[in-house]
């Protein structure tokens, strides 16, 4: 169930992550090496075994949803923290365009 | 009074005594600092100007007779995965190079009220991501015993800045190792608490179910002091638990003689090199002379674990790692980006993201995100990361079953001690097999110190070994119980 060049580039695509064709090539190898290793798993018995998702099994932490004022920031602390911005908002570049 | 001795316990009984102010020797670490980091590289940067305003602050209230507690004006270096308000936090990348925390992170909120000064920020793989600090985007740094020779990593630049001297304690973080095996490598103590027992908020997250804070120092019982200052409950991080136990600085030598070590016989099958052998069996000789029992137990499934922990931990990190999309955090320059932007068929916004993640992150970075979200796509999911988190809960039961025989487990921290710079760098899975002994511990949420087996040669004409580590596994939310034995380990060797 190895990876090949077409599982990769739609991959990168994925990730939105620009590689060169070099760098590719490299990646592809050290990803077959390591999801080589991988197979290691098929033997383990996890038949009637249940996933967990963390060590300690955490339980759901509930609160009323309210908002907590001692766990706000300063709303200009995080605008100041914006790359480019605009009255206080965050400025994105257009999401929509003219592709025909 | 010589910086380099000084351990938090000393630096406490120092000042309390008056033997010197904490402007005077936080003056003196900068002056240290900038004479020895040339050769070490294990700050990114110093923040000289807040650390001697924060120095000057406690000495004034140290004058005003404040009862100042035992971090009061300890200089510490932090690494740079953790946010402190109004300075720079790159986590080691070029994508965060201009990202300034808005926040202090709950550690640093604690460290702050309890009167440490910050000297800097330290070095350390890009996210986290490493064993060696070679992935750092801005240098690398070098062990303090061998300067042809790594660190360690993640946690490289805080592990070499305690061994060094050029900070009396610091903070690293812990995914898979990245606390202890730099520890290990360096020569110093470094504690992973439970999964739960430290805030992670003001961490930037790698792999959010296996990442914790911990405090690399000198000593076990500085570990303690740290980790008991930075520890609780926190409400901005709903994974922090309230049920750590800490009442180290009371156990006694009678207690820890009731606790029962366990040896894993998985991790001593064959693959260990001579040196790391050696001061294993020498660290077990230590510790049998303090009458603790040993037994030897079985973690089957270990050998499985390097396998689970590298489908996981990408697929966390993948998820983690999409909001650094040069969009809301730092990003590469607009003159740089604009003329890609509509270069290809591609829309404005899609460009700036390739652009930004395909130039902002390094190697390590790339082939972790796309590992995870190869595990994480349909069609894979129940292979890889289905089969992972089901091969996760087997190792924790693992551990469960042993912890019914034993209070304690013993193992090395590392299969080899410190390797030389650019040894693994091309062979990524050599890489991750340095984590080997250090990775089930994240998988199982549970609390692990690693702590040298001979303390630092302070000989300086002739060539020291290299340290090798031992690491002390405990039940969860038991950090007494191995810090408590590491104490008593550390006064047999003295």
């Amino acid at each position: 169930m190895l990876i090949n060049k077409k599982t990769l580039e739609h991959l990168v695509e994925l990730s939105r992550i620009e590689l060169d064709k070099k760098s590719e090539e490299k990646l592809l190898g050290d990803l077959q090496k390591i999801l080589g290793h991988f197979e290691e798993l098929e033997g383990v018995d996890t038949e009637n075994v249940e996933p967990i998702a963390g060590g300690t099994e955490l339980k759901n932490v509930f609160r009323e949803d309210e908002s907590n004022v001692s766990c706000q920031m300063s709303n200009v602390k995080i605008v100041e923290a914006f790359p480019e911005k605009e009255n206080g908002f965050l400025k994105v570049p257009p999401i929509f365009q003219n592709n025909e | 009074m010589d910086i380099r001795d000084l351990t938090i316990k000393k630096f406490h009984e120092g000042l309390v005594n008056k033997q010197f102010s904490v402007f005077e020797i936080t003056k003196a670490f900068f002056n240290y600092i900038k004479e020895k980091d040339s050769r070490i590289n294990a700050y990114l940067r110093l923040t000289e100007d807040s650390a001697l305003s924060r120095a000057n602050k406690v000495d004034i209230e140290l004058a005003e007779g404040k009862n100042l507690g035992i971090l009061a004006g300890i200089p510490l270096a932090i690494k740079d995965n953790i946010l402190i308000e109004g300075e720079l936090a790159t986590a080691g990348s070029k994508i965060l190079e201009n990202y300034r925390a808005s926040y202090d992170a709950t550690v640093i909120k604690k460290l702050k009220k309890s009167g440490a000064v910050f000297l800097g920020k330290t070095n350390m793989d890009e996210f986290a991501m490493g064993s060696s600090t070679e992935n750092s985007a801005f240098k690398i740094t070098k062990n303090p015993h061998d300067l042809e020779r790594v660190p360690g990593g993640s946690s490289g630049g805080s592990a070499a800045a305690v061994a060094s001297d050029m900070a009396v304690a610091a903070l690293g973080s812990d995914t898979g190792g990245s606390i202890r095996q730099p520890a290990g490598f360096c020569g110093v103590v470094g504690l992973k608490p439970t999964y739960g027992a430290v805030s992670r908020n003001g961490l930037i997250a790698m792999a959010s179910s296996l990442d914790q804070i911990g405090p690399i120092t000198k000593t076990v019982e500085d570990a303690g002091i740290l980790f008991e200052a930075i520890k609780g409950k926190d409400e901005l991080d709903a994974t922090s638990a309230t049920n750590s136990e800490f009442r180290i600085q009371n156990s006694e030598l009678q207690d820890i003689r009731k606790l029962k070590i366990g040896l894993p016989k998985e991790y001593f099958a064959g693959g260990l090199i001579k040196e790391v052998e050696e001061a294993i069996e020498e660290a077990i000789k230590n510790l049998k002379s303090l009458k603790i029992e040993f037994k030897e137990i079985s973690l089957p499934h270990t050998k499985y674990a390097l396998s689970c922990y590298y489908i996981i931990m990408p697929a966390e990190v993948s998820a983690n790692l999409a909001r650094f999309d040069g969009v809301r955090y730092a990003r590469l320059s607009d003159a740089k980006l604009r003329i890609h932007a509509n270069a290809a068929n591609k829309s404005e916004l899609l460009n700036i993201y390739l652009k930004t993640r395909g130039e902002g992150f390094g190697d390590e970075a790339k082939r972790r995100i796309i590992l995870g979200t190869f595990v994480l796509s349909s069609g894979y999911y129940d292979a890889y990361y289905s089969k992972a988190q089901k091969v996760r809960r087997l190792i924790k039961e693992d551990f469960d079953k042993a912890f019914e025989e034993v209070d304690v487990i013993l193992t090395p921290v590392s299969p080899t001690p410190a390797f030389k710079i650019g040894e693994k760098t091309d062979d990524p899975l050599q890489m991750y097999l340095s984590d080997i002994f250090t990775i089930p511990v994240n998988l199982a949420g549970l609390p692990a110190l690693s702590i040298p087996v001979n303390p630092k040669p302070k000989t300086q004409n002739l060539k020291p070994n290299l340290p090798v580590g031992f690491q002390l596994i405990g039940k969860p939310f038991r950090e007494v119980d191995i810090l408590g034995i590491g104490q008593y380990y550390e006064k047999i060797i003295e």
